[in-house]
C-alpha cells in the first residue's frame, strides 16, 4: 500500500481525500497554487508544496509541476480528485512514466473512454443502447445527411467536451449550418479541438448514472443508480440515490450494462456510466466519467462504503473491500451542491470572506466543505464551496431532513445557492419525485416570472 | 501659559521618550505632541531583495560535475543567472532581479524548491 499520496486538487475534494488517506494510515501531501495558501486542505495535510501561481493552467493543470511536487516530497501516488487533470490521459501517462501511481484508470482506458465517439462505439460493443447519432465527426460535407439520419431535435456535442460544455440543441435543418459553425468554434476555443458530432436530443429525460468500481483482478462492484436530473445549464445542482423513476428490474438492467462496459474496457478503478432515461423507461448511453464524481457521497451514504478507499485499493493493485456484485440501496440520500453563486442574480459567481459558518449536524447529515470562518474565497476556481448530503429511510424523510439541515446551515459573507435549494424542495413536483433535466431551469424561470408579476402589481 | 514655560516643557519632552503630554493649570490646559509619533507607522526598510523560485523542482547551481562559484558577499548584476530549477525535463533560469551584493544563499545544489520560495537575497546598491 502507498505510504504517501499527493493530492493534485483543491477545495472540498482535497479535504475529502485527506480524510480517507488518514484513515488508511497514508500520509497526505497537498499540491497548491499561491491563491490557496490559506486553504483548509493545507492545514490538514502532512506536507504542502506550492506548485505555481493562481492561474490553473500554471498550477493545477501543470503536469510537470505536479509530478515534480510528487517527486520532491517522495509521494508514491497522485490522487487527481475531479476536474483539472483527473481525466487527462497524458497526465496519467506522465505519472506512470515517472514511476508514480495515478489513482484512476490507465492512460489507455482514459483515452478510449474519454473520447466521446470512442466511448459510444465501446458501449455498442457492450450491447448498451446509445442515443441515435453520428459515429463519425460531422463535416461541412456530411452534416445534412448525418442530421437527417439522427433526426431533430438534435444536439451538437464537442468530441473533446465534458461537464455540459460545448453542447447546442438544434430543432430544424434551417438553423443547423449556423449552429454548427458556432459549436465548432466554441469547441476549438474551449477544448483545442473543433471536432463535433450529432446526438438525438431527448425531451425532458432523466439523468441517471451508474457508479462502479473494478479491481485489477477483474472484480466489479456496481452501486445503485444516481439521479442527477436537477441541473442548470448542464451543471448538476442536486443528486440523489436511488431514483424515483427506476424500478428494481430497471436497476438490474442498468447495473448489468455498467458491469459489461467496465469489463469490456478492462477498467481498473472507480468510474461512472451516464445514461439518459426516457419517459418510457428506455435508457441510452451518454458517456463514461473516468474519475471520482462530485456526487459520490450519496452512493456512500446508501451503501455504507468509502469510494475513495476503493479507488486507492484498486490503484494499489489490491482487492476491493466489497465483494463483487451489485449493491442494493439502504434508504435514500440527496446531495445539495452549495455554490458561491447568487441565485437572485442569475447564479452569478462571487467571492469574499466567510464571516460566519455553522454546519448542520444531527442524524443522517454530512457536509463536505473546505470553508472555515474567516476564509477568503478566491475567485479563480469553481464556485462549489460545500456539499450537503442527507440520508434517511425513504425519499420523503430525506427531503424533510434536507429542509431541516438547510435551515440550520449558515454561511454569511458571501451569496450562496442555499435559498435556491430551500425553495426547490418545497415544490410539489420535486417532492413527488417528478423531475427531469429541464426541471430546475423551468423552476427558476417560474420564480422570475412571479417576481416580475409582483413588481407590476405593486 | 507663557512662552518660557512652553519652551521649557517642549525641551524637556525632547529629553524623554514621551510622545504626548497634557499640562493643566487652573483653567489653562495644553497638549503637546512630538513629531516622533509618526515613526510608529514607519515600515522598516530593507535593501534585501529576495530571488524567488520560478517553479517547483530541484535547484541546480551549476552543470553536473562543476562547482558553483556563487559566494555570499560577491557582486551580481541584474539578470545574472544564479542557477536554475529543474521541473521534469524543463529548466527554468533563476535570475537576479537587480544589481547588488549576493547577501544570502538560501538553497543548495540538488535541494528541492517550491514555486515562489526565496532562494537568494540580494542587497541592492
Amino acid at each position: 500500500m502507498f505510504k504517501k499520496v499527493l493530492i493534485a486538487n483543491r477545495g472540498e475534494i482535497a479535504v475529502r481525500i485527506i480524510r480517507t488517506l488518514r484513515e488508511m494510515g497514508i500520509s497526505p501531501v497537498v499540491a497548491y497554487s499561491q491563491a490557496d495558501i490559506n486553504s483548509l486542505p493545507l492545514r490538514l495535510a502532512d506536507k504542502t508544496v506550492c506548485i505555481g501561481p493562481a492561474s490553473a493552467s500554471q498550477s493545477y493543470l501543470n503536469t510537470d509541476a505536479i509530478i515534480a511536487a510528487a517527486e520532491i516530497t517522495g509521494a508514491d501516488a497522485i490522487h487527481p480528485g475531479y476536474g483539472f487533470l483527473s481525466e487527462n490521459a497524458d497526465f496519467a501517462q506522465a505519472c506512470s512514466d515517472s514511476g508514480i501511481t495515478f489513482i484512476g484508470p490507465s492512460a489507455e482506458t482514459i483515452l478510449k473512454l474519454g473520447d466521446k465517439a470512442g466511448a459510444r462505439r465501446m458501449a455498442v460493443q457492450a450491447g448498451i443502447p446509445v442515443t441515435p447519432g453520428t459515429d463519425v465527426c460531422v463535416t461541412p460535407e456530411n452534416y445534412e445527411l448525418e442530421a437527417a439520419k439522427t433526426g431533430f431535435p438534435l444536439m451538437i456535442k464537442a468530441t473533446a467536451g465534458g461537464g455540459g460544455k460545448g453542447i447546442r440543441v438544434v430543432r430544424d435543418m434551417a438553423s443547423l449550418k449556423n449552429e454548427l459553425q458556432i459549436a465548432s468554434a466554441e469547441a476549438m476555443s474551449a477544448f483545442g479541438n473543433s471536432d463535433v458530432y450529432f446526438e438525438k436530443y431527448l425531451e425532458n429525460p432523466r439523468h441517471i448514472e451508474m457508479q462502479f468500481v473494478r479491481d485489477s483482478k477483474g472484480n466489479t462492484v456496481t452501486f445503485p443508480e444516481r439521479d442527477c436530473s436537477i441541473q442548470r445549464r448542464h451543471q448538476k445542482l442536486i443528486e440523489e440515490t436511488p431514483s424515483s423513476a427506476v424500478s428494481e428490474q430497471l436497476r438490474n438492467r442498468l447495473s448489468r450494462a455498467a458491469m459489461k462496459l467496465a469489463d469490456t474496457a478492462g477498467y481498473v478503478g472507480a468510474g461512472t456510466v451516464e445514461f439518459l432515461l426516457d419517459r418510457e423507461g428506455g435508457f441510452w448511453f451518454m458517456e463514461v466519467n473516468t474519475r471520482l464524481q462530485v456526487e459520490h457521497p450519496v452512493t456512500e451514504a446508501v451503501t455504507g462504503t468509502d469510494l475513495v478507499r476503493e479507488q486507492i485499493l484498486a490503484a494499489a493493485g489490491e482487492p476491493l473491500s466489497i465483494p463483487a456484485g451489485s449493491l442494493a440501496p439502504h434508504g435514500h440520500a440527496i446531495e445539495f451542491r452549495i455554490n458561491a453563486e447568487d441565485p437572485e442574480e442569475d447564479f452569478r459567481p462571487g467571492a469574499g470572506i466567510i464571516q460566519n459558518l455553522f454546519l448542520p449536524g444531527g442524524p443522517g447529515v454530512r457536509t463536505d466543505t473546505h470553508l472555515y470562518t474567516g476564509y477568503s474565497l478566491p475567485v479563480f476556481y469553481d464556485s462549489l464551496i460545500a456539499k450537503l448530503i442527507v440520508h434517511a429511510a425513504d425519499r420523503g424523510q430525506a427531503v424533510n431532513r434536507a429542509a431541516r439541515a438547510l435551515r440550520e446551515l449558515e454561511i454569511t459573507g458571501i451569496k450562496t445557492t442555499v435559498p435556491f435549494h430551500m425553495s426547490i424542495i418545497q415544490d410539489s413536483d420535486f417532492r413527488s419525485g417528478h423531475t427531469h433535466t429541464g426541471f430546475a431551469e423551468a423552476f427558476i424561470a417560474g420564480i422570475k416570472k412571479n417576481k416580475k408579476q409582483d413588481l407590476t402589481n405593486n | 501659559m507663557d512662552v518660557t514655560t512652553l519652551t521649557a516643557l517642549s525641551k524637556w519632552m525632547e529629553d524623554t521618550d514621551l510622545d504626548e503630554v497634557t499640562w493643566r493649570h487652573g483653567k489653562d490646559s495644553i497638549s503637546l505632541k512630538t513629531g516622533n509619533i509618526q515613526s510608529e507607522s514607519c515600515v522598516p526598510v530593507s535593501r534585501l531583495q529576495p530571488v524567488l523560485s520560478p517553479s517547483v523542482g530541484i535547484f541546480r547551481s551549476s552543470v553536473p560535475g562543476h562547482t558553483s562559484n556563487l559566494q555570499e558577499g560577491s557582486k551580481t548584476d541584474k539578470g545574472a543567472e544564479l542557477g536554475w530549477i529543474e521541473t521534469g525535463k524543463n529548466r527554468e533560469s533563476v535570475q537576479s532581479p537587480c544589481a547588488g551584493i549576493l547577501k544570502i544563499i538560501a538553497i543548495k545544489d540538488g535541494q528541492a524548491a517550491e514555486y515562489g520560495q526565496p532562494l537568494f537575497f540580494v542587497e541592492t546598491e
